[in-house]
């Protein structure tokens, strides 16, 4: 589970994303290695995000808002204007848009589902201390929650906007998400037996990864049917 | 007799002239209303290390190397409805797909493919349904599916595939392989590749190749088996987990010298050397077989 302090320099990302460098800051992401995954994946997404591709198409918008919105409620990022339009203007003022400003759009979809993965990875649990499984249980549903549930609101919309695409290909789709829901519930079944099971958590993030993959995929597909 | 025959022979050629009048002229019709797949053929030239793009919704991609320094793209569209792009830019070939009108059914939005590229050529694949062949190009490559099939051959380079539930099989690939799918199952076989990354979820995997010195080799399902072939001159250290479901080896590992694994406290494991561990080999599953055997 995740510390105070974890949670403290979670909250100042923002401005240490934007170059700002608080000493308290600094100096628990020195002795954190959560933190300073979380840090090291963002570089890492942003580094990678500069080299793929810019004639990407635009996602759903609603994607985006989707995406912003349960940053925002995670904490992690934090909206500088209520309005809708003015929030996109301000993002691009602020560190989110110079951030990721020159980054396409679905690049970031994905990049911010790969984020909420790492995140939810980093404040899953500790891997070296010993503790009970209670507390393990409680870092991994903490985790993977809100991950859950965002990428079953992204599920409601594709099954739509995919009824243009080829019958085979949205088929597969369907199909293999399926799969990828049944390998979920089979590994949180796994995780909610043996809490402390590293391995059993390891498929259930990957699982997660696979579906928002798969979910990009049908939304991208959908919006260039139309 | 003869009178006989020669009055059934003019009124046999009469029949012939009457029938053959109403034939040709039927023939020719039904020729010009039946508008089938079109065969498109077009060349450019290239020099070095080109890059080739293709992007296809649905068909048979077959890709080719030889000597000339020219691409050839013959593509067959489904229907007079689709139509096949290929430009050039530089040293970039593009080729795609796309629509003629809206009323193109989704099921019709596809085209086979027979290109012809150098071999030092780099390919770039997007073909959601059908099946992708490769053999004898020597660049990177770069293939993504839904449904299709990839078959590769005779390639080298950096290989990237990513497939939703389409199969994937590398004949004698070399260079570096980087594979993932969700229920496609991977065949790689005679490989001399010195990187080989292989992810699926519900597909099975066989790895019948040569563990390379200095080689990594990571294979992990979900479900699902996973089967290494193994030589006596191959020398690897291994590492093989399943969490849920079984692991049989065939090779007499010794323990390890090179590094300290970390041994987990679930499921079947098992960490070892073979001859020299010159390989690094780890094999991962959550509730699949592994089967590391002798190879035949």
């Amino acid at each position: 589970m995740a510390s105070d302090d974890c949670k403290r320099f979670l909250n100042q990302l923002e401005s240490w994303t934007e170059g700002e460098r608080p000493a308290n800051a600094g100096a628990h992401l020195r002795s954190c290695v959560r933190c300073q995954s979380v840090v090291a994946d963002l570089s890492t997404i942003q580094a990678e995000g500069r080299t793929w591709g810019a004639q990407e198409a635009e996602p759903p918008e609603h994607l985006w808002s989707l995406l912003r919105a349960q940053l925002e409620e995670e904490g992690l990022i934090h909206a500088t204007e209520a309005d809708g339009k003015a929030e996109v203007v301000a993002a691009k003022q602020g560190w989110f848009g110079g951030f990721f400003a020159h980054i396409p759009r679905p690049v970031l979809a994905g990049a911010y589902l790969s984020a909420l993965v790492a995140v939810c990875v980093a404040l899953s649990g500790p891997l070296s201390k010993p503790t009970n499984e209670a507390q393990w249980l409680e870092g991994t549903e903490v985790a993977t929650s809100p991950l859950s549930a965002q990428l079953n609101s992204f599920e409601q919309d594709p099954i739509t906007s995919s009824r243009d695409l080829n019958p085979a290909v949205t088929a597969s789709l369907h199909e293999n998400l399926a799969v990828v829901d049944n390998y979920i519930a089979l590994c949180k079944k796994s995780v909610q037996e043996e809490p402390q099971n590293e391995i059993a958590r390891d498929y259930l993030y990957g699982a997660y990864q696979q579906k928002a993959d798969l979910l990009a995929q049908l939304h991208e597909r959908g919006e260039n049917v139309q | 007799m003869i009178t006989g025959r020669a009055v059934t022979t003019k009124s046999n050629l009469k029949a012939y002239w009457v029938t053959a009048g109403l034939l040709v002229p039927g023939l020719l019709l039904s020729s010009a209303v039946y508008a089938g797949p079109i065969r498109h053929e077009q060349h450019f030239k290239v020099t070095a290390h080109p890059v080739i793009t293709i992007h296809n919704p649905s068909g048979l991609i077959t890709v080719k190397a030889w000597t000339k320094a020219e691409v050839m793209v013959i593509s067959m569209p489904a229907t007079t409805e689709v139509e096949v792009d290929a430009e050039q830019m530089g040293n970039r070939v593009d080729v795609s797909t796309r629509a003629l009108s809206e009323s193109v059914a989704p099921g019709d939005m596809k085209a086979d493919f027979q290109i012809n590229v150098p071999e030092d050529s780099e390919l770039q694949i997007h073909n959601d349904a059908g099946a992708v062949n490769v053999s004898n190009v020597l660049g990177d490559m770069n293939v993504e599916t839904v449904a299709a099939g990839v078959d590769l051959a005779d390639t080298s380079g950096y290989l990237t595939v990513k497939t939703v539930g389409g199969s994937f099989q590398c004949s004698r690939c070399a260079g570096r392989i980087e594979v993932s799918s969700i229920t496609g199952s991977f065949r790689l076989i005679d490989l001399k590749s010195t990187h080989v990354w292989a992810q699926t979820s519900t597909g099975n995997i066989l790895f019948n190749g040569e563990f390379l010195p200095n080689g990594t080799y990571s294979l992990k399902n979900y479900s699902g088996t996973i089967e290494v072939r193994f030589s006596p001159g191959d020398s690897f250290d291994m590492s093989a987990t399943s969490l849920k479901g079984k692991v049989n080896n065939e090779a007499k590992l010794t323990p390890s010298t090179h590094e300290h694994h970390f041994v987990p406290r679930w499921g079947n494991a098992l960490f070892g050397t073979f001859n020299q561990g010159r390989a690094k080999v780890e094999l991962t599953s959550f509730d699949g077989t592994i089967n590391i055997l002798k190879r035949d």
